[in-house]
C-alpha cells in the first residue's frame, strides 16, 4: 500500500464521514445513531487490538468503558472539571486499571485469562451497583453539557456532539493504524502467532502483552468518557453484557485486522437496533446469533466471505473461458 | 581461542529426574561444534537450556556465559538480545507472513548493541533462493527454504553465537549439504556455532569439533578428524539410523 | 451470628456450588473446553422447571427430567454449531461463541418467560425443619444428598468404566484417541450434553432457594469458575472439595462482612491464588 495514494482517499473518506448525518437526511434520530456508532466504534477498537493483534479475548473491556464514564461523571459532577480535565482523568484511571489487571493476568493465557477478565467484569458490575460513593444502583446523574470554555466549544445534544464524536473516532483510527505499523504492533502479532519464536527473536511476550493492554484500555475508556456526556448520567448498566457482546461482534463480524472493520461492524449492528428493531429480546437473539454464526461458519468474517465469493466467481468465469476455448488445462484453478 | 559461548555445570532436571548434565562446553569465535547422539540423548535439551527454555518447565541450573558475561539468570528473550540465537526445530518462521516480512519483523525485538546484524541484502547474497521467493508466504516455502529463512531471521538479530537444532531434518540429501555448508560459512565469518545434528555423516564433514551425547551426558568429545574413527561415533551413527 | 447455622448454610451452599460447577469440570477435564453460557443454561434449567410445574402442572420430580432434557438439547445444539472450532481446538473462538449462546439464551428466555421474577416452589422447599434454633428446608437436604450421589456416581464412572476410560483418553490426546478407534466427535457431543443436563439439574434443585430471573446466571459462572480453578482444573474430587470450601467461605463472609460482596470476595480469593501460584492450576487431564 503506497501512502501517497492512500492519504487523499483517507481524507475524502473523512470528509464524507463528517457529512454522513447530513447525507443521510440529518434527522435527530440519524445524529443520535451516528454519535453512538462513533462512540461504540471507539470502544470496540480498544478490544480490537487485544483480540485481533494479541490474539487473546479480554472480557474486561466493559470495565474500562465504565471506568471512563464513571471517572468523567465523578470529576465533572463533584469537582466541576471540564471535558479536557475529565479526559485526562479517564486516561490516567484507565491506565491504572489496565496496569493492575495486566499485572494480575500477566502469566495467564487463553481461557484462564478470559475467565479472569470476565470475572472482573461481573465483580465490577456488583461493585458498581452496590457502592454508594459512585451512586450505587441509581448511578450518577447531572453530568453537565460538554463545554470547553477556553476553546469556545459547547455541545449540548447529539447534533452538536457529532463533530466531537467524529474527531474522537478519527483520532482512534489514526492511533490504531499507527499501532499496527509500530514495533509494538508487530511484536504483538509475533507473540500471537508463535510465542516461542517471538521469544527467540528477542521479544518479551509478557511485556508486550502488558503494553498492548495499556495501549488498548484508554481507547475504550475514552469512548466511555464521551458516552457519559452523551447520556448525561452513568449507572451500573454500563457493565452489562450488551456492551461486551457488541464489542466482540463488531470486532469479528467484518474480519480481523481490518482498520475499518469494527467501525462498519458497529454501524451495521446499531443500524439494525435503531431503525429495524424487533424489540429488546429479539435484538439480543439477533446480535448473539450473528456473533455465533460468524465465528462458527465465517472464520474470515464478512470480508472473508466476500473475498471467497469473488474468487469463486473469478474461477467460474475462468473455467467458462477454458471450456469455450479449451486451451488451458484444468489444473490452473487449483 | 577465546570462548564466545561457554557453559559450566549445566544440569536440566524434571522433578527428580536428571535429563542432562554437561560439566563444561565451550565454543570459540569462528568455531563450529557439532552435537550428535541418538534420539533422546538430550541434544535439543542442551541447546534449549542454553537459552533457558525447555518443554515442560524443567529446573535448569549451571552457568551460561556469553562473551564473558554470565547470562544464566536472564530470561530467554533477554539472552536473545545479548546475541545468543537459537534456530529451533520445527516452527521457525511465521507462516502467514511473506519472506520479506519475516526478515523485516525479525529485528523488532533485539537491538544489537555494537554487534553486526546481517542486512537483508547480505542475507539475500547468502541465500539467493530467499531473494527469489521474497514475496511468498512462509507457509508456501519448502522445508529447505524454511530452514534458510529460519537461519536468516536469526542473522538479522546480530548473533554472536548461533544454536541450530537439527537444521537438516526432513530435507533432501542434496539440500542437507547446502544448508550445512552455509552453517560452515557462518562460522568462518566469525560466529560461534553449536550445531545439533542427527545426520552424523553429514555433520562430520563441516564441523571443527564433535560432542557425543548419550542419555544426557557427554561421552566423547574431540576434533572432527579424530572423532571420525571413534567406534562410539559409529555406534551412535548406527543408533540414530536404527531409531 | 449463630456459628452452627452458618456452618449448615455453608455446607448446603457448598454442595449447591459443587453441583452447579460439575458440568464445567467434566467439560474442561475431558474436552478441554469452556462454556461461558453456563450461567444462562443454569437459568434455563430453573425456568424450565418452573414452567413445567406452574404452567404445565407437572409434579416437581417429573419437571426435573424435562429441564435436564432441555439442557441436553441446548448442549447438543451448541456443540453442533461449534464442532469445527472444537476439532480445531480454537479456544478463543469457542469462548466467544459460548458467550454469544449465553446472550441468545438470555434473550430467548426473556421472550418466552418474561422479565419479571418468579418463585420456583417445590414440595420440598416449603417444608421447613427446625432443630433447636437451627433452620433449614427439605430442599437443602435434597441438594446435599443429590450432590453427594451425583459426585460419587460420576467418580465411579470416570475411574472404573469403559466410558470413563474413553473420556480420559480423549482428554489426554484426542488424535491418539482417534487412532485407538474412538469417535472423538461423539465424545465431544456427549460431554456437552452432559454439561447441559448437569447444570439444568443444578438449576432445578438450587434455584428454588431464591427468586428466579431470566437475567440471572452471572454469579453462577463466577462460582463455577472459582470452584473449577481452585479444585484443580478438570478434577472431580477437587471440585467437590472446592465447592464446599467456597460455600463455607461465602456463608461466613456473608454473615460477618456483607452478603452483597460475597461473590466478589470469593473472586478476590481466587485472584490471590492465581497470582501466587499460576503454575498450580494445571491438573492431570482426565477428570479424576
Amino acid at each position: 500500500m503506497s501512502s501517497a495514494w492512500n492519504w487523499p482517499l483517507a481524507a475524502l473518506l473523512a470528509v464524507a464521514g463528517f457529512f454522513a448525518p447530513v447525507l443521510l437526511g440529518g434527522s435527530p434520530a440519524i445524529y443520535a445513531a451516528l454519535v453512538l456508532i462513533a462512540i461504540f466504534a471507539v470502544m470496540s477498537y480498544g478490544l480490537d487490538s487485544i483480540v485481533s493483534d494479541l490474539g487473546e479475548v479480554s472480557l474486561a473491556h466493559t470495565v474500562f468503558f465504565a471506568v471512563g464514564a464513571y471517572v468523567t461523571a465523578l470529576l465533572s459532577v463533584r469537582l466541576g472539571l471540564d471535558p479536557v480535565g475529565t479526559l485526562v482523568g479517564t486516561i490516567i484511571a484507565a491506565l491504572i486499571a489496565a496496569g493492575v489487571l495486566g499485572l494480575i493476568t500477566l502469566r495467564l493465557r487463553e481461557f484462564v485469562f478470559s475467565l479472569v477478565t470476565y470475572a472482573v467484569a461481573v465483580v465490577a458490575l456488583t461493585v458498581a451497583a452496590n457502592w454508594s460513593f459512585i451512586g450505587g444502583s441509581d448511578g450518577l446523574r447531572g453530568i453537565p453539557a460538554f463545554e470547553i470554555g477556553w476553546l469556545g466549544i459547547r455541545a449540548a445534544g447529539d447534533v452538536e456532539l457529532w463533530p466531537i464524536a467524529f474527531v474522537l473516532l478519527l483520532a482512534t483510527l489514526y492511533v490504531m493504524r499507527s499501532f499496527r505499523r509500530s514495533r509494538l504492533g508487530q511484536a504483538a502479532i509475533m507473540v500471537h502467532l508463535n510465542p516461542r519464536l517471538a521469544t527467540m527473536s528477542g521479544i518479551d511476550p509478557q511485556r508486550t502483552r502488558l503494553q498492548v493492554f495499556l495501549f488498548s484500555a484508554p481507547i475504550t475508556a475514552s469512548a466511555g468518557w464521551l458516552y457519559a456526556y452523551q447520556r448525561a448520567y452513568v449507572s451500573a448498566d454500563l457493565l452489562e453484557t450488551y456492551f461486551l457482546i457488541l464489542m466482540l461482534t463488531a470486532v469479528v463480524i467484518i474480519g480481523r485486522r481490518l482498520l475499518l472493520g469494527p467501525l462498519i461492524g458497529v454501524a451495521l449492528i446499531l443500524a439494525q437496533e435503531k431503525f429495524w428493531s424487533f424489540g429488546g429480546y429479539v435484538d439480543r437473539i439477533i446480535l448473539g446469533s450473528l456473533l455465533i454464526l460468524v465465528l462458527a461458519y465465517l472464520p474470515g468474517g464478512l470480508f472473508g466471505l466476500v473475498q471467497a465469493l469473488a474468487e469463486a466467481r473469478h474461477r467460474v468465469r475462468a473455467r467458462a473461458g477454458d471450456t469455450s476455448s479449451q486451451t488451458r488445462p484444468r489444473k490452473a484453478d487449483a | 581461542m577465546s570462548a564466545i559461548l561457554e557453559t559450566h555445570d549445566l544440569v536440566v532436571a524434571y522433578g527428580g529426574n536428571q535429563a542432562l548434565a554437561v560439566p563444561h562446553l565451550a565454543v570459540a569465535r569462528g568455531e563450529l561444534v557439532g552435537v550428535v547422539g541418538a534420539n533422546g540423548a538430550g541434544k535439543s535439551t542442551l541447546v534449549n537450556s542454553l537459552l533457558g527454555w525447555s518443554r515442560g518447565r524443567p529446573r535448569i541450573t549451571g552457568k551460561v556465559i556469553l562473551e564473558g558475561q554470565d547470562i544464566s539468570l536472564l530470561p530467554s528473550f533477554a539472552r536473545v538480545r545479548k546475541g545468543l540465537l537459537l534456530i529451533p526445530e520445527g516452527k521457525l518462521i511465521f507462516g502467514t507472513m511473506s519472506v520479506a516480512e519475516n526478515l523485516a519483523s525479525a529485528s523488532i525485538g533485539a537491538v544489537p548493541d555494537g554487534r553486526k546484524a546481517y542486512s537483508v541484502e547480505e542475507i539475500y547474497d547468502l541465500f539467493p533462493r530467499l531473494k527469489e521467493r521474497r514475496g511468498h508466504l512462509g507457509s508456501q516455502l519448502s522445508g529447505g527454504e524454511r530452514q534458510m529463512l529460519g537461519i536468516a531471521r536469526a542473522l538479522r538479530l546480530g548473533p554472536s553465537a548461533l544454536l541450530l537444532d537439527e537444521p537438516s531434518i526432513g530435507l533432501a540429501p542434496r539440500l542437507v549439504a547446502t544448508v550445512l555448508q552455509t552453517v560452515r560459512q557462518l562460522a568462518d565469518d566469525g560466529l560461534a556455532v553449536l550445531l545439533v545434528e542427527q545426520n552424523v555423516s553429514a555433520a562430520i564433514e563441516v564441523v571443527d569439533r564433535l560432542v557425543l551425547l548419550e542419555r544426557g551426558s557427554v561421552i566423547a568429545e574431540g576434533p572432527a578428524a579424530t572423532m571420525r574413527d571413534d567406534p562410539r561415533i559409529a555406534e551412535a551413527y548406527l543408533g540414530a539410523h536404527a531409531a | 451470628m449463630n456459628l452452627t447455622q452458618q456452618l449448615i448454610n455453608g455446607l448446603v451452599l457448598g454442595h449447591a456450588y459443587a453441583l452447579i460447577a460439575i458440568g464445567w469440570t467434566v467439560l474442561l477435564g475431558v474436552a478441554r473446553l469452556v462454556n461461558f453460557g453456563h450461567g444462562q443454561m443454569y437459568m434455563l434449567g430453573a425456568f424450565m422447571t418452573w414452567f413445567s410445574v406452574s404452567r404445565l402442572g407437572l409434579p416437581y420430580l417429573a419437571a426435573i427430567p424435562v429441564a435436564m432434557m432441555a439442557g441436553v438439547a441446548v448442549g447438543y445444539i451448541m456443540q453442533r454449531v461449534m464442532l469445527r472450532l472444537t476439532l480445531a481446538q480454537d479456544l478463543v473462538s469457542i469462548m466467544i461463541v459460548t458467550l454469544g449462546f449465553g446472550y441468545v439464551l438470555h434473550g430467548a428466555a426473556g421472550l418466552i418467560f418474561g422479565s419479571t421474577g418468579q418463585i420456583l416452589e417445590t414440595p420440598l422447599s416449603t417444608r421447613d425443619i427446625y432443630w433447636g434454633d437451627l433452620w433449614f428446608t427439605w430442599q437443602d437436604i435434597a441438594i446435599v444428598l443429590v450432590a453427594m450421589a451425583f459426585f460419587a456416581i460420576l467418580k465411579y464412572v470416570i475411574d472404573n468404566t469403559g466410558i470413563g476410560r474413553t473420556a480420559r483418553m480423549v482428554a489426554e490426546d484426542p488424535p491418539l484417541a482417534l487412532l485407538a478407534g474412538i469417535d472423538v466427535k461423539k465424545v465431544y457431543f456427549a460431554v456437552f450434553a452432559f454439561e447441559g443436563a448437569a447444570v439444568a439439574l443444578a438449576g432445578a434443585l438450587v434455584a428454588p432457594r431464591t427468586p428466579i430471573l431470566t437475567s440471572m446466571g452471572f454469579d453462577e459462572v463466577i462460582i463455577t469458575f472459582v470452584v473449577v480453578v481452585l479444585g484443580g482444573i478438570g478434577s472431580v474430587t477437587g471440585s467437590y472439595v472446592a465447592g464446599i470450601a467456597l460455600g463455607l467461605f461465602t456463608a461466613f463472609f456473608g454473615a460477618l462482612v456483607s452478603p452483597a460482596y460475597a461473590t466478589a470476595a470469593a473472586f478476590g480469593v481466587l485472584i490471590s491464588v492465581l497470582v501466587l501460584r499460576p503454575g498450580g492450576l494445571a491438573a492431570a487431564p482426565g477428570g479424576r
